[in-house]
């Protein structure tokens, strides 16, 4: 297994005779993977796989090289911010993380500084001393970030983590994440606000009915998507020269002026030809081009050719 | 396994058991277990205040009221009902307020985080409940104190209280590694809690080989004063004070391997339960 990716090898999890995933591959290298997929499509059940919440009917899993059954190595390199909003009753902010850091081996001294800073990162260093209970909704989610990451884990698995939060606090987060990612480390996301996935993953799977329906960066992804041409957004100052070109090559299957005449939408199959042939066609039509815009490149888009409409992730 | 595994593990547990400890005695849920300690007390309040004087004037009352109390009240009542509320809910507790995940979620061996529930509930029911039968026994002995403190409490009557406190500790470790495993394998440990202290409360009726799968056989082996258990009561040897520790010690380890073994397989599926 390999030391620095996460593995599913044929993951199946079934709820007595119920489908929660249905023989799951994947192959994560560390780096932001957003989880996409309508509620009920497995996405918590992947999540609870990977960090052992839930065990597998069938196959393996491997988490940095370490199955999710042994936890006391596992969460020395793990941390998950559940989707659940509960916690022991009569803690405070401070003692619950203080609490985490003890059971990670730190001393007592250590343990308080490290809470508190962790407090601080998630901008609850006021309120370590409150009561979990009578935290609000984003604090909460906050606190359980704080959970999550407080021990410097190697992977961090985050089930709608910015449920609750101002859109600050969104952007905050997302910065914490991103510094995450950027250490080389797993952070994955689930969402079902697929704006912010797009936003934030620089690889996405896509979950539905138990099966994952695609994995890998958003414009492989779509590229694999042969049955939908693919759209391009070229904004410039005379549309109708370009579109009566565009229309001789035989791949594009539509042209529309868009935007009050600023802007044309080309829908075409085969998008690498198109992108080789338009520098020729703006040159001969002496069109001024103010951007080229891959415009169905988005988990928005993709989602909607792979999943279609019957989820409820928007 | 290393030295160093050792020592964390071993720091983990207790981390694990000062919590457990610390809900016990200081939550709501506690409250339960203090009012059950309580009773005993209130009872020997009352008996001290209205014994009738010339009961007070006889020595080996104290003795033989106590021994009766002890096995129909305080072993089979308030020990058994207080272990049943600290011990079932160290896992069951966190099932039900959807907050055992950040116990699973811990570097915890699942072996150790058992462990350390055990240890802290075991304090808890052993700090509340072994006063409570030691202020229950000297209040039953003050009622008599006319009789002079030199015969109330004698060698003999402090070497009871310590065996009592002995047989509590004991009822401590049997039932609460028992209600232990009924909180992880019961969605409602009552119905088997019930079950159980039926069992435990026949126990006397039985005949020896079936007296001999209950905790409280090995129990009453060890109280200094065997109670009066009634005509229809089918009469068996103790057995050897080694025995009965040995026996309690087995179906307190047994138990606890089964809490282990079931604690490695936990799954969090709070909507099932």
């Amino acid at each position: 297994m390999k030391a620095d990716r996460i593995v599913f090898r044929e993951v199946s999890k079934f709820y007595g005779e119920v489908l929660g995933v249905n023989r799951v591959r994947l192959d994560l290298e560390p780096g932001m993977i957003g989880l996409v997929g309508p509620n009920g499509s497995g996405k918590s059940t992947l999540m609870h796989l990977v960090t052992g919440l839930l065990r597998p009917t069938r196959g393996e899993i491997s988490v940095l090289g370490i199955p999710p059954d042994r936890p006391h190595e596992l969460f020395q390199q793990v941390g998950y911010c559940t989707q659940y909003d509960s916690f022991p009753n009569g803690a405070t902010g401070l003692g619950f993380l203080r609490y985490a850091l003890a059971l990670h081996g730190r001393g007592a001294a250590e343990a308080d500084r490290t809470a508190r800073e962790t407090l601080e990162r998630v901008g609850l260093s006021d309120a370590g001393d409150r009561k979990i209970a009578s935290y609000s909704k984003g604090m909460r989610q906050r606190i359980k970030l704080a959970h999550a990451h407080c021990h410097d884990p190697r992977v961090l698995v985050l089930d709608e983590p910015l449920n609750g939060l101002d859109p600050m606090g969104r952007a905050e987060m997302i910065e914490l994440f991103r510094e995450f990612a950027g250490q080389r480390r797993h952070v994955i996301v689930s969402s079902h606000i697929l704006h912010e996935v797009d936003l934030i993953s620089d690889v996405v799977v896509m979950i539905h009915g138990g099966s994952i329906v695609a994995e890998g960066t958003i414009r492989a992804v779509r590229g694999e998507i042969t049955s939908q041409p693919i759209q391009v957004l070229i904004r410039c100052d005379a549309p109708h020269r370009i579109a009566s070109r565009l229309f001789e090559l035989d791949h594009v299957v539509e042209v529309r002026i868009v935007d009050s005449d600023q802007a044309l939408m080309v829908r075409t199959r085969d998008a690498d030809d198109l992108y080789r042939r338009l520098n020729r066609i703006i040159l001969d039509t002496e069109v001024t081009v103010e951007a080229i815009i891959p415009a169905d490149e988005t988990v928005h888009a993709v989602y909607d050719y792979l999943i279609g409409d019957t989820g409820d992730a928007r | 396994m290393t030295g160093v595994s050792w020592t964390l593990w071993r720091r983990q547990a207790w981390v694990v058991a000062r919590q457990e400890l610390s809900r016990s005695l200081f939550s709501r849920r506690a409250l339960a277990v203090y009012l059950l300690a309580a009773m005993p007390i209130v009872l020997a309040v009352l008996r001290a205040v209205f014994l009738p004087e010339k009961l007070r004037q006889d020595p080996t009352r104290p003795t033989t009221e106590f021994a009766q109390m002890f096995q129909f009240f305080i072993l089979r009542f308030i020990v058994f009902f207080a272990n049943a509320v600290i011990f079932v809910r160290l896992f069951r507790g966190e099932i039900l307020e959807r907050s055992l995940h950040y116990s699973l979620l811990a570097p915890l061996r699942r072996d150790v985080l058992v462990a350390g529930k055990y240890v802290g509930g075991l304090l808890a029911s052993t700090v509340i409940l072994v006063p409570s039968t030691a202020i229950t026994f000297l209040l039953m002995y003050a009622a008599h104190f006319p009789l002079g403190a030199a015969t109330v409490f004698g060698p003999t009557t402090l070497g009871h209280l310590a065996r009592y406190s002995v047989v509590v500790v004991l009822a401590c470790i049997g039932y609460g590694a028992l209600f232990m495993l009924a909180g992880l394998f019961f969605r409602n440990p009552m119905v088997p809690g019930i079950l159980f202290l039926g069992w435990e409360v026949l126990t006397p009726f039985l005949p020896p080989f079936l007296k001999a799968i209950s905790v409280v056989h090995y129990l009453n082996s060890l109280v200094p004063v065997p109670p009066k258990l009634g005509p229809l009561a089918l009469l068996s040897q103790p057995v050897a004070p080694w025995i009965a520790v040995f026996g309690i010690a087995v179906v307190s380890a047994v138990s606890l391997l089964l809490c282990i073994r079931k604690a490695w397989r936990l799954e969090v599926t709070y909507a099932t339960e």
